[in-house]
C-alpha cells in the first residue's frame, strides 16, 4: 500500500498537512505584509517546492458557481505564495449547462494555458454530472471530491476505490444556510471547504480567503462543510505504481490528427445537441392561488372573471360569477371587498377595483344564470330568510333543481339588502334584478310573517331540511341614564324605515353613536332626511372603525363630523334629548380582537344635539327558536339527536357582510344537500397562506397604472337626494391592471426568455420541449405571475 | 506595487485606470464603451472607477464608443476603450477615422471570432480586420504582459513623434477570463511614466475645422506623415521600453519575441497565448534532438518585418500558426511574413484554432511532424483542433 492514507499525496502537502500555523504570505513577515494575522504567524513557514504544478478541474452547472469555486482554490494557494492561474471553460449555453473550470497550482512562473486534461484534483458540483467523461485524465490515487447528498455515499464509495475519494453533501448545507436563489442552490463556497478539509488547508486559510473576498456570509457553510466531508484514502492502487505520485509517467492522451489542406477541407455536419439530458429539474405550468379568490368570502373566482373581463368576453365573466354569487350587482356595489385587500397590486401601485369591475359586469345585464341541474332525487328545502345568506342558499339549491321553500318576516325578499342598505349605495332595481333572477329558478316564497317556535317546527317538520339565515335581529342597547328620552332610536329602524320609503324628516343635530356601516348609513341617511348636522360618535380611533374607508370618505364628503374616542354615559333632556354625555377615551392595550381597549376617562363633556341614532352592533336572535332546539356548531339538535336544520349567514357566524354571508349561505346550501345523500363538494373558503405572495409577482414585467377611478355625484348634490352615489366604471379598463396572480394569461414570458427557445404556444397553453430543455428555470424566474414551477 | 489575482480583462482596465488618473492634472481621463462578450468585464471595472477628472460615457453602439473617444481624445483627455469581433466590426469607420484624426485612443480587444454562426472563443481575424486602419497593433501573451503593454500604448500613442491609436490585443477567454497573480504599479510610477497630455492638435475654446476637406495632393502628404509615424514606431519603442524598465523594473519584450532560434532549423511562429504552447514544444522537441525554435510577433502594425527577418536567421522550415483566416488566401501572418523569410527556406501556413479550440502541445507535435516530411510550400492548411 501506499503511504497516500498519511495524505502525503504531494511533497508540499507534508509541510501544509503538518502545520497547525500557517502564515499567509510565505514571507515570515510577522503580519508585516497586511496580511490577516493568524495564530502563530511569523513562526516559521517555509513551503516545499512543488517538483510539478498542480492541476485541478472543476465539473459544475451553470449557475452552481463553478468557475468561483475554481478561483477560490486558486486563490487559497495564492495566499500561501504559490503561483495560481484559474479560468473557466466558457461557453454559450447558460444555467445548467455541463461547464467545467481550472486551476492550476505552481511554484513556477504557469505558462501553459491549456485546459486541464490530466487533473491531479476533480471537483464534482452535481451528481448527475458523474460520467467516465467527467472523470477522464484522473490518475490513480488523484483527489475526487463529490458533492453527493449522504444517502448515495456508501454506493460510491464502492465505486471510486482507486482514487482518494471525498464525499460531502454540499447542496444540503449550501440550502440549509440559505445560499443561492430561489429555483437554484450555490455550492460553490461550500464545497470549496470541504476541498480545503481533504487538501490539509487550515480552516483559519478558508477563513482568511472569504474575508478578503467578502464571501464572510457563507463561511459557516463551508466551516460545516469542513468538518462534515468523508475521506476515503486510495484503496487499489497497482503494484507497478507503488512510490509513484499520481499523474507520473502516465501516457498523454493521444491527439488525433486533422491537418488537411484547405481545399480538401470538409466541415463535419452539426449534430443536435439534446440538452435535455442535463436537467435535474424542470419546468410545468401551474394553476396558483391567486389572494384575491383566497380572500373572497364568497368563494368567487375574482381572477377569472376579472381576467375574462380584460379579454373583452364580458358575457363569460358573468357566467363565472354566476357560478358562485347571485349578487355581482349588490356585492360590487357594497361588498367591502377583502379581494382588494388581498390583491398584490397593492405593493406596486393600489389593488387592482375588483368591485368596480364586479359591479361594471354585472350592470351589462347579461342573462347568464346556469342551466338547473336534475338531481338524481328532488329534495324539498325551506329556507327561512331571505338577506343574503338565505337568497344565497336558495340559489344554489334551486339550481341543482331542488325544491326550494322561501320564508321572509318582510313584505319583500332581501333582508338586509333591503332594510338595512340605503338606496345611494344599492339601488333598488339592481336588488329587484337579482332576487329576480333567483325567483326565475322556481324557487317560492312567503312573505310577511315573521317565524317562531312552533311555526318553525312545523316548517322542520314539513321540508326535508330547513336553512335558517335571519340575520342579526338582536339590537345592542345603551343602558345608560336617559335612553328612554324621546328622539334616541335604533338605527337600524330609523334605516328600515328610511329604506321601505317613509323617509322621516329630521332636522336640527343628529347624532349616531357607533362606527360601523350601520352607523355611516344612519349618519348619510340622516342627512338626506333633512338633518342640518350630523355628527358620529364613535369610542375608538379611525383606524379601529370597522366602517368601510369608502364609506367613511363619501360621508365626510357629505359633511358627518367624526367625534372620535368619545363614550356615551348618558343621555339628558326635558322628555326628549337635548344632550349626550361624552366621556374622553384614551386607547389602552389591545383586546383579544387586536384592536386597542378604550379605557373611559372621567373627562365628560356634554354634546347638544336633537335626535340620537344607535349603531352600536347588531347579534343573532336565538331566543325565537323553539325551547327544545339547541345550537351546536351551526346545527340544530334536539334532545341529542341532531336535525336537518343548518344555520346560515350572520345567523351562523356573526360575520356581519354580506359577502360573507354569500358564502356561508351556499356552504349551508351544500351541506344539507350533502346531509340528504346527494353527491356535492361543499364550499370551503381556500387557505389564505396559500395564495401567491406579492413577492412572487415580477412587477417588473408591468407598466405602472393608478387604480382607475368611478364618476361619483358632487357632494352637495348627494345629500338632496337618494340617488346612487357611484357612477360605476362606463369600460372595463380596469381588468387589464390584474396581474393574474397564479394564472398563465398566456403572456409570452417564458418563451421569450427561454435561452433554447424550446418553448411553443399550444391552443390552450404552452408546450415545453423537455428534449432540449436543460432545466436552466429562467422560464420559472422570469413568469409575472407565479403561474409556472420546477419539478424534479 | 501590489500583486493581486486579475484576469487580463481586469489588468487592461486597471492599466486605464492607471493611465487615465496620471492625466489628472490636464484633460483627465476619457472613454466611451459599449459592452461586448469577452470584453464586458473590463468595461464594468472602468465603469465602476470615479475618475479625478474625467468620466466613462456609457453608449448605445460600438460605432458610438468610438466616435466618444474621438472627442475626448481631441479635448485633451487620455482616452481608452475595449470591444472584439463584430463591435469592432461594427465600429470601424471611426476606427479609421481615430487614426486618420491623428489621436493617441488606445483600445483594448479581447480577439473574438466573427459571427455568424456566434462563437465567442479566441481568433485573431477581428483586429487583423483592421490591419490597414493605421492604428499600432500589439498581440499580448500573459495577463501582465496585457497590463504593461496598456500602459506603454499610451506612452507610444502619445508620443509627438507618433500620435497614432494602439490596439492592444487579448485572446479571448485564455486570457480576457483567466485569473493570474499581475504585479499592478503604484499610481506614483504611472504618474512617472505618463506626463500629461498635451495633444498639438487640441481643441480648444476657438472653433476649429478637424478633418474637412482633403484634396488629393493634401492627402498624398497625410498619408506620407502617416506611413512616416508608423516607420518610426520600432525606434520610439525601444525608448518606451527603455523608460518603462527604469520606472516599474522589468522591460517589456520586443516587437518579437525569439526562443531558441539561435541555432534552429524549424521555426514556429505565432501571436498571442498560443507562444507559450510553441516553446513547450520548442522545448519536447530539442529533447528529441530537433533543433526547433519559436518566434512570437508582438508588434503586428507596424509589421516587423525587418526584426523577423533577423530573428529567423538560417531557419530552414517556417510553420506560421495562423489563428485567422484571410478567406481566398489563407493565414494573415503567414501571407505578411512569407516576403521576410530567409532565401531558399519553406514557409508553411497552418491556421490552427480557428473559433478558439484549445491548441494543445501534442496538436503542434503532429505540425512538427508533418514540416519534417514537407518538400515543398504546400497549400495553406486548416488544422482542426476544436
Amino acid at each position: 500500500m501506499i503511504q497516500a492514507s498519511k495524505g502525503l499525496l504531494y511533497p508540499w502537502e507534508k509541510e501544509l498537512c503538518g502545520l497547525t500555523r500557517f502564515c499567509l504570505t510565505a514571507t515570515n513577515c510577522g503580519g508585516k505584509s497586511g496580511c490577516l494575522p493568524l495564530a502563530g504567524c511569523g513562526e516559521g513557514y517555509n513551503p516545499e517546492v512543488m517538483t510539478k504544478p498542480l492541476e485541478i478541474r472543476v465539473h459544475g452547472r451553470g449557475g452552481q458557481g463553478g468557475v468561483t469555486c475554481a478561483k477560490l482554490l486558486a486563490s487559497f494557494f495564492a495566499r500561501v505564495g504559490k503561483s495560481v492561474q484559474t479560468f473557466g471553460d466558457y461557453a454559450g449555453e447558460r444555467s445548467g449547462a455541463p461547464v467545467r473550470a481550472f486551476t492550476r497550482v505552481s511554484d513556477q512562473a504557469i505558462t501553459n494555458r491549456n485546459k486541464v486534461y490530466e487533473p491531479d484534483e476533480i471537483l464534482v458540483l452535481d451528481p448527475t454530472l458523474l460520467s467516465k467523461e467527467v472523470l477522464n485524465g484522473l490518475g490513480e490515487g488523484g483527489r475526487l471530491l463529490l458533492n453527493v447528498p449522504e444517502p448515495r455515499w456508501e454506493e460510491l464509495e464502492q465505486r471510486f476505490l482507486r482514487f482518494q475519494l471525498g464525499l460531502v453533501d454540499a447542496t444540503g448545507i449550501a440550502r440549509r444556510h440559505r445560499i443561492g436563489t430561489r429555483s437554484l442552490v450555490i455550492v460553490n463556497t461550500t464545497i470549496a471547504g470541504a476541498y480545503a478539509k481533504m487538501a490539509g488547508l487550515p480552516f483559519d486559510l478558508v477563513e482568511a480567503t472569504y474575508q478578503a473576498l467578502g464571501f464572510m456570509s457563507n463561511l459557516e457553510a463551508a466551516r460545516e462543510a469542513y468538518n462534515g466531508v468523508q475521506v476515503w484514502e486510495p484503496r487499489e492502487w497497482p503494484k507497478e505504481r507503488e512510490g509513484l505520485s499520481p499523474g507520473e509517467g502516465r501516457a498523454l492522451e493521444k491527439v488525433e490528427k486533422r491537418i488537411e489542406s484547405l481545399p480538401a477541407h470538409r466541415l463535419s455536419p452539426p449534430t443536435p445537441l439534446k440538452t435535455g439530458s442535463w436537467k435535474t429539474q424542470q419546468p410545468v405550468y401551474t394553476e396558483n392561488l391567486a389572494p384575491c379568490n383566497a380572500w373572497c368570502p364568497a368563494g368567487n373566482d375574482v381572477v377569472g372573471f376579472i381576467q375574462a373581463a380584460g379579454k373583452g368576453d364580458v358575457e363569460e365573466a358573468a357566467r363565472i360569477l354566476a357560478r358562485t354569487t347571485p349578487f355581482p350587482g349588490v356585492c360590487g356595489r357594497v361588498c367591502p371587498a377583502p379581494c382588494m385587500e388581498g390583491c398584490n397590486r397593492r405593493e406596486l401601485d393600489g389593488a387592482v377595483q375588483i368591485r368596480g369591475l364586479e359591479r361594471w359586469v354585472a350592470d351589462q345585464g347579461f342573462d347568464v344564470v346556469p342551466e338547473k341541474a336534475v338531481p338524481p332525487k328532488v329534495l324539498d328545502f325551506g329556507v327561512v330568510g331571505s338577506g343574503p345568506a338565505g337568497l344565497s342558499a336558495a340559489y344554489q339549491l334551486a339550481l341543482r333543481g331542488h325544491r326550494v321553500r322561501l320564508y321572509e318576516g318582510e313584505k319583500e325578499l332581501g333582508g338586509v339588502l333591503r332594510t338595512g342598505i340605503p338606496s345611494y349605495r344599492l339601488p333598488r332595481e339592481v336588488l329587484d334584478r337579482e332576487v329576480g333572477k333567483i325567483l326565475e329558478l322556481g324557487v317560492e316564497t312567503e312573505t310577511g310573517r315573521f317565524l317562531r317556535f312552533e311555526e318553525l317546527e312545523m316548517l322542520a317538520r314539513n321540508h326535508e331540511a330547513l336553512i335558517l339565515a335571519t340575520g342579526l335581529q338582536s339590537l345592542r342597547k345603551l343602558e345608560v341614564d336617559g335612553a328612554e328620552l324621546e328622539g334616541i332610536e335604533q338605527g337600524i329602524g330609523f334605516l328600515h324605515r328610511v329604506n321601505l320609503g317613509e323617509c322621516p324628516e329630521l332636522s336640527g343635530h343628529v347624532v349616531v353613536l357607533g362606527g360601523g356601516n350601520t352607523a355611516m348609513d344612519c349618519a348619510r341617511s340622516a342627512l338626506r332626511c333633512g338633518a342640518e348636522r350630523v355628527t358620529v360618535v364613535y369610542r375608538r380611533t379611525r383606524l379601529e372603525m370597522p366602517a368601510i374607508r369608502e364609506e367613511i370618505r363619501e360621508a365626510e364628503e357629505e359633511g358627518v363630523q367624526l367625534l372620535l374616542q368619545r363614550q356615551p354615559i348618558g343621555f339628558e333632556g326635558n322628555r326628549r334629548i337635548e344632550r349626550v354625555l361624552l366621556a374622553e377615551v384614551e386607547m389602552g392595550e389591545p383586546d383579544e380582537s387586536g384592536r386597542r381597549r378604550p379605557v373611559v376617562t372621567e373627562r365628560v363633556e356634554p354634546l347638544a344635539c336633537d335626535h340620537v341614532l344607535l349603531a352600536l352592533g347588531q347579534s343573532r336572535d336565538l331566543e325565537v327558536l323553539p325551547e327544545s332546539w339547541k345550537v351546536h356548531e351551526q346545527r340544530v339538535s334536539v334532545h341529542g339527536e341532531v336535525l336537518p336544520i343548518f344555520l346560515a349567514g350572520d345567523y351562523a357566524t356573526g360575520e356581519g357582510t354580506v359577502t360573507h354571508a354569500i358564502g356561508h349561505g351556499r356552504r349551508a346550501a351544500d351541506l344539507a344537500m350533502k346531509e340528504l345523500g346527494e353527491e356535492v363538494e361543499v364550499f370551503e373558503r381556500p387557505d389564505r397562506a396559500r395564495a401567491v405572495p406579492a413577492t412572487d409577482i415580477r412587477f417588473d414585467h408591468f407598466d405602472r397604472a393608478a387604480p382607475t377611478r368611478m364618476p361619483v355625484l358632487d357632494p352637495g348634490e348627494r345629500v338632496r337626494s337618494f340617488e346612487e352615489v357611484n357612477g360605476g366604471f362606463s369600460r372595463s379598463l380596469e381588468a387589464h391592471r390584474c396581474f393574474s396572480c397564479g394564472h398563465c394569461t398566456r403572456c409570452d414570458t417564458c418563451l421569450v426568455y427561454c435561452p433554447e427557445g424550446i418553448i411553443r404556444r399550444q391552443e390552450l397553453g404552452y408546450e415545453v420541449d423537455y428534449s432540449y430543455c436543460k432545466g436552466c428555470g429562467i422560464c420559472v424566474e422570469e413568469c409575472p405571475r407565479e403561474a409556472m414551477e420546477m419539478t424534479q | 506595487m501590489s500583486v493581486e489575482l486579475l484576469s487580463a480583462n481586469h489588468a487592461a482596465a486597471t492599466a486605464a485606470i492607471l493611465a487615465g488618473e496620471a492625466n489628472r492634472e490636464a484633460g483627465g481621463f476619457g472613454g466611451g464603451v459599449y459592452p461586448i462578450t469577452p470584453q464586458t468585464e473590463c468595461i464594468e471595472l472602468l465603469c465602476a472607477h470615479d475618475f479625478t477628472k474625467g468620466e466613462v460615457v456609457r453608449v448605445e453602439s460600438e460605432h458610438s464608443a468610438m466616435a466618444v473617444c474621438m472627442g475626448f481624445s481631441l479635448g485633451g483627455a487620455r482616452t481608452f476603450t475595449a470591444s472584439a469581433s463584430n463591435g469592432l466590426a461594427y465600429m470601424c469607420e471611426n476606427v479609421f477615422s481615430a487614426a486618420l484624426y491623428r489621436l493617441p485612443v488606445v483600445m483594448m480587444a479581447a480577439n473574438r471570432t466573427l459571427g455568424p454562426p456566434w462563437n465567442i472563443w479566441v481568433d485573431h481575424g477581428d483586429s487583423l480586420m483592421l490591419r490597414d486602419s493605421g492604428w499600432i497593433q500589439f498581440f499580448c501573451e500573459d495577463n501582465q504582459e496585457v497590463l504593461d503593454t496598456t500602459l506603454l500604448a499610451f506612452r507610444l500613442a502619445e508620443d509627438p513623434r507618433i500620435l497614432l491609436p494602439v490596439l492592444v490585443n487579448q485572446d479571448a477567454f485564455v486570457l480576457s477570463h483567466t485569473m493570474m497573480q499581475t504585479d499592478i504599479p503604484s499610481q506614483e510610477q504611472v504618474d512617472r511614466f505618463l506626463p500629461p497630455l498635451h495633444l498639438p492638435h487640441q481643441i480648444g475654446d476657438s472653433p476649429v475645422t478637424i478633418g474637412g476637406l482633403d484634396f488629393p495632393h493634401e492627402t498624398e502628404v497625410h498619408r506620407k506623415q502617416h506611413a512616416e509615424a508608423m516607420d518610426r514606431v520600432f525606434e520610439v519603442y525601444e525608448e518606451v521600453r527603455r523608460e518603462f524598465e527604469e520606472v516599474f523594473g522589468r522591460k517589456p519584450e520586443g516587437p518579437v519575441v525569439p526562443y531558441q532560434l539561435e541555432d534552429a532549423d524549424i521555426v514556429f511562429v505565432s501571436m498571442g497565448t498560443t507562444g507559450s504552447t510553441v516553446r513547450t514544444l520548442v522545448d519536447r522537441a530539442r529533447e528529441k534532438g530537433i533543433k526547433a525554435g519559436g518566434l512570437r510577433i508582438r508588434i503586428f502594425r507596424p509589421f516587423p518585418g525587418e526584426a523577423i527577418r533577423s530573428a529567423l536567421g538560417g531557419a530552414k522550415k517556417i510553420a506560421v500558426l495562423d489563428r485567422n483566416i484571410s478567406l481566398g488566401l489563407g493565414g494573415v501572418t503567414w501571407s505578411e511574413l512569407k516576403d521576410w523569410a530567409p532565401e531558399g527556406s519553406l514557409v508553411q501556413d497552418y491556421m490552427i484554432g480557428l473559433g478558439g479550440g484549445d491548441i494543445r502541445p501534442e496538436h503542434l507535435e503532429s505540425l512538427l511532424e508533418d514540416l519534417q516530411k514537407l518538400e515543398h510550400e504546400m497549400h495553406p492548411k486548416i488544422v482542426e483542433v476544436g
